[in-house]
């Protein structure tokens, strides 16, 4: 009863939140669509050919497709996990090294079936485990028919039925969620609002978790830089996901803004402009004073876009950050 | 705009409903009070603790280690139900990370299995054993650590070089040094130090009983003193009390942030769906003395008590006051019911992760690899907080509070940084 007349008040009320559509059509299924398209490329050229070097082109490819939604952590990627399995970072306890080393040193039949292999940890799965088959000296020189080959083609293909997974779920579920929000039997979205908020916290979250995390875990402290931890560094992509993630989210600001963001995007593209020119594709450069403070002024542009988006689209939009995952310590 | 909306909705709710709207400051107030318990009786429960521990290291023996244990095991009843105050409380979680920071690399502390590994990417100091050294290099400078002392714990071991795994003081560097690792795996069984690692003389196992004992006390001594000052802070006239009270509204931002941070990032995400998803007995929250079942269910009965404004003191005795509850009642009655029965459903769910591990079906067997049950029990718990967590973010909107406070969030802390 309270329920309904709720709902009735924001249906007469309030304007329609133009912005669901099309983050729904212009940002995430054409991102989700793309990483199942890499991702089946992936498993087809493992299929052909196992070994490392003739799949890192594939690999960076679907890498790159990932950047494109790893941020849309609501919804399929956060059911079943399917988010922490394909990128399982940070990892700050070296559990995918530790992980893949004992697979390989096992010989663990859990890769010989798909079934089996979906019951394997999350840090023997998705694309940072892949990353130390296939760009790890120690590990990549393997040959057609050993151990490492199946358990490239394992990982590849869990990666591909993932990556269809969230694409169907998108398409098939959770669009509809997010398009029906306030209407009767929509338990996941009980107004408009929240999932206009749903997806503002994505673009925020996601927002942090660059400056936080890809480039605030490299640079540690001024005494204790850690270049070791920068995301994915063995396949030498760490300044490229920070890049492609900025593209990303930007294309979600502006998908999900009715009203021109001329803040929004003058932040994006200076921190794009400097991310462009750092010339310091692995944050190697942290560990001298110099080199860290380039990183640093990265990371304060890219507050400055979290502080822009604040300032101009949650007021706009009538909304405020929920909470996120990274909430935790 | 859309605020107008939000309001001319809640001021309906309150002409239709009975409301006996309690003052937030008698809400805050409750908070306090619950809060000022909590570590009130977290500091009597550690005094124990260190009594116990006092007592092994003057005469080791079997008994005396399974005293502190269970002191132990105490002292974490209490305290868990604290960590609600954690998120949204700078006062708190600016002070947290020396008293419950976890996950920790033991070997930093003391000797550890083969199995174990030695350093890592993240963590060049893993293998320290500062238990066995007396002296050693830290940055490039040498550690006299001839004395094990809280100030050298404090000062220059925890965190050592701004790696947050070198945990070398609080509930879980104790925790280590009274059961040992748990070289158990995924299978029943927890940490099984022997008592004769505190033994003197010849009977001493392991090396060095001396200065684990000396390790263990100096750890303890701190965890009290910590306590001590994190009650003072809450009590008539303290600091996090005064924090709370001096703006409502942020107050109330508060509360609802550390349940909601608590509930979703923290718990649900970080303590307990990541085990799952590792397949790793590490990932349990109390991993040495396969306490995790109890961790949990405290840390969800910890958000339900800020919410109702009741807590269960350690001798029985009951705090309890006007509550966020009634608030958000007064706003809106279905979102204030449906928020009650969601922290109910997810203390049923904690409930059976814990009824199952008392009966033998310990958290780390839930972790294993292809383990359904131990998977059904846990993520049922991880699905019931993320529920929650829906609801708490309901309750922010209807009370009109505004954005929540995060950690961290510069866009939030300093709206104007954009400008500068």
């Amino acid at each position: 009863m309270r329920l309904l007349l709720t709902a009735a008040f924001c249906l007469s009320l309030t304007p329609a939140f133009a912005g669901v559509e099309e983050v729904i059509e212009d940002h995430a299924l054409p991102g989700t669509a793309a990483f199942a398209q890499a991702a089946a490329a992936l498993d087809t050229a493992a299929r052909a050919d196992c070994t490392a070097p003739s799949l890192r082109p594939a690999y960076q490819k679907t890498f790159d497709a990932w950047l494109g939604i790893a941020h849309l952590s609501l919804g399929p990627l956060e059911e079943a996990g399917r988010g922490l399995t394909i990128g399982f970072w940070p990892d700050s306890r070296g559990m995918v090294g530790r992980t893949v080393a004992k697979l390989i040193a096992d010989k663990d039949p859990a890769a010989q079936t798909p079934e089996g292999f979906a019951e394997v940890s999350v840090a023997g799965r998705g694309l940072f485990a892949l990353e130390r088959v296939l760009y790890d000296d120690a590990l990549a020189g393997y040959a057609e028919g050993s151990y490492s080959c199946t358990l490239a083609r394992a990982m590849t293909h869990d990666l591909a039925v993932l990556a269809r997974e969230v694409d169907t779920e998108w398409r098939e579920g959770f669009a509809q969620s997010l398009r029906s929000a306030g209407a009767d039997g929509n338990t996941r979205f009980l107004s408009e609002r929240e999932a206009v908020q749903a997806l503002y916290t994505a673009l925020s979250t996601g927002l942090e978790f660059i400056a936080d995390q890809r480039l605030g875990r490299p640079m540690g402290t001024f005494d204790a830089p850690k270049p070791r931890v920068a995301e994915a560094r063995r396949s030498g992509r760490s300044l490229r996901n920070v890049i492609l993630s900025l593209e990303a989210l930007r294309g979600l600001a502006r998908s999900l803004s009715d009203a021109p963001i001329p803040q929004t995007e003058a932040a994006f593209a200076a921190a794009l402009d400097k991310a462009e020119i750092l010339d310091d594709p692995v944050f190697a450069g942290v560990a001298d004073p110099v080199g860290r403070l380039r990183v640093e002024a990265l990371q304060t542009l890219v507050s400055k876009i979290s502080s822009a988006v604040a300032q101009e689209i949650a007021p706009a939009l009538g909304v405020s950050v929920g909470f996120n995952a990274t909430d935790g310590d | 705009m859309r605020f107008k909306t939000t309001t001319a909705i809640a001021l309906i709710s309150l002409a239709a409903a009975p409301v006996f709207a309690q003052s937030k400051t008698e809400v805050l107030g409750t908070y306090a009070d619950i809060a000022q318990a909590g570590y009130a009786d977290s500091l009597a429960t550690a005094q124990t603790l260190q009594q116990a521990v006092d007592a092994l290291i003057a005469e080791p023996s079997a008994e005396a280690l399974q005293a502190a244990r269970a002191a132990w095991l105490a002292a974490r009843v209490p305290y868990q139900q604290t960590e609600v105050f954690r998120f949204g409380n700078a006062i708190v979680d600016d002070w947290e990370g020396k008293v419950n920071a976890w996950p920790l690399d033991e070997g930093l502390i003391d000797y550890v299995d083969a199995s174990y590994g030695g350093v890592s990417d993240e963590n060049a100091l893993a293998a320290l054993n500062v238990v066995a050294n007396p002296v050693f290099t830290l940055g490039g400078e040498e550690v006299d650590a001839a004395q094990i002392t809280p100030a050298l714990l404090e000062g220059q071991l925890h965190e050592a070089g701004a790696i947050e795994s070198n945990v070398a003081t609080g509930y879980h560097a104790i925790e280590f040094l009274l059961w040992g690792q748990d070289l158990n795996g995924t299978d029943f069984g927890a940490g099984n130090r022997p008592w004769t690692d505190y033994a003197t003389g010849a009977d001493c196992t392991n090396d060095n009983c001396d200065r684990r004992g000396d390790y263990l006390k100096a750890a303890t001594d701190l965890l009290v003193s910590d306590l001590v000052w994190m009650a003072d802070q809450w009590a008539e006239g303290g600091a996090a009390r005064q924090a709370v009270l001096e703006d409502e509204t942020a107050g109330i931002n508060a509360i609802l942030t550390g349940m909601g941070s608590l509930s979703y990032g923290e718990q649900a995400g970080e303590r307990m769906k990541l085990g799952v998803m590792l397949n790793d007995p590490e990932e349990e929250h109390d991993c040495f003395s396969d306490n995790t079942h109890n961790s949990h269910y405290y840390d969800g009965l910890g958000v339900r008590n800020v919410y109702l404004g009741e807590y269960l003191r350690v001798d029985g005795s009951v705090v309890s006051g006007p509550s966020l509850s009634d608030l958000v009642a007064a706003a809106d009655a279905t979102v204030d019911q449906d928020l009650r029965d969601r922290l109910n459903t997810t203390m049923v769910e904690l409930a059976q992760i814990k009824t199952a591990a008392e009966a033998g079906f310990s958290y780390d067997m839930m972790l294993a690899r292809g383990n359904a049950e131990g998977e059904a029990l846990i993520m049922s718990a991880v699905d019931a907080l993320v529920d929650q967590t829906r609801a708490i973010e309901r309750a922010v909107t209807v009370l009109g509070t505004g954005a929540l406070a995060f950690e961290g969030s510069d866009s939030l802390d300093d709206p104007n940084a954009v400008f500068e």
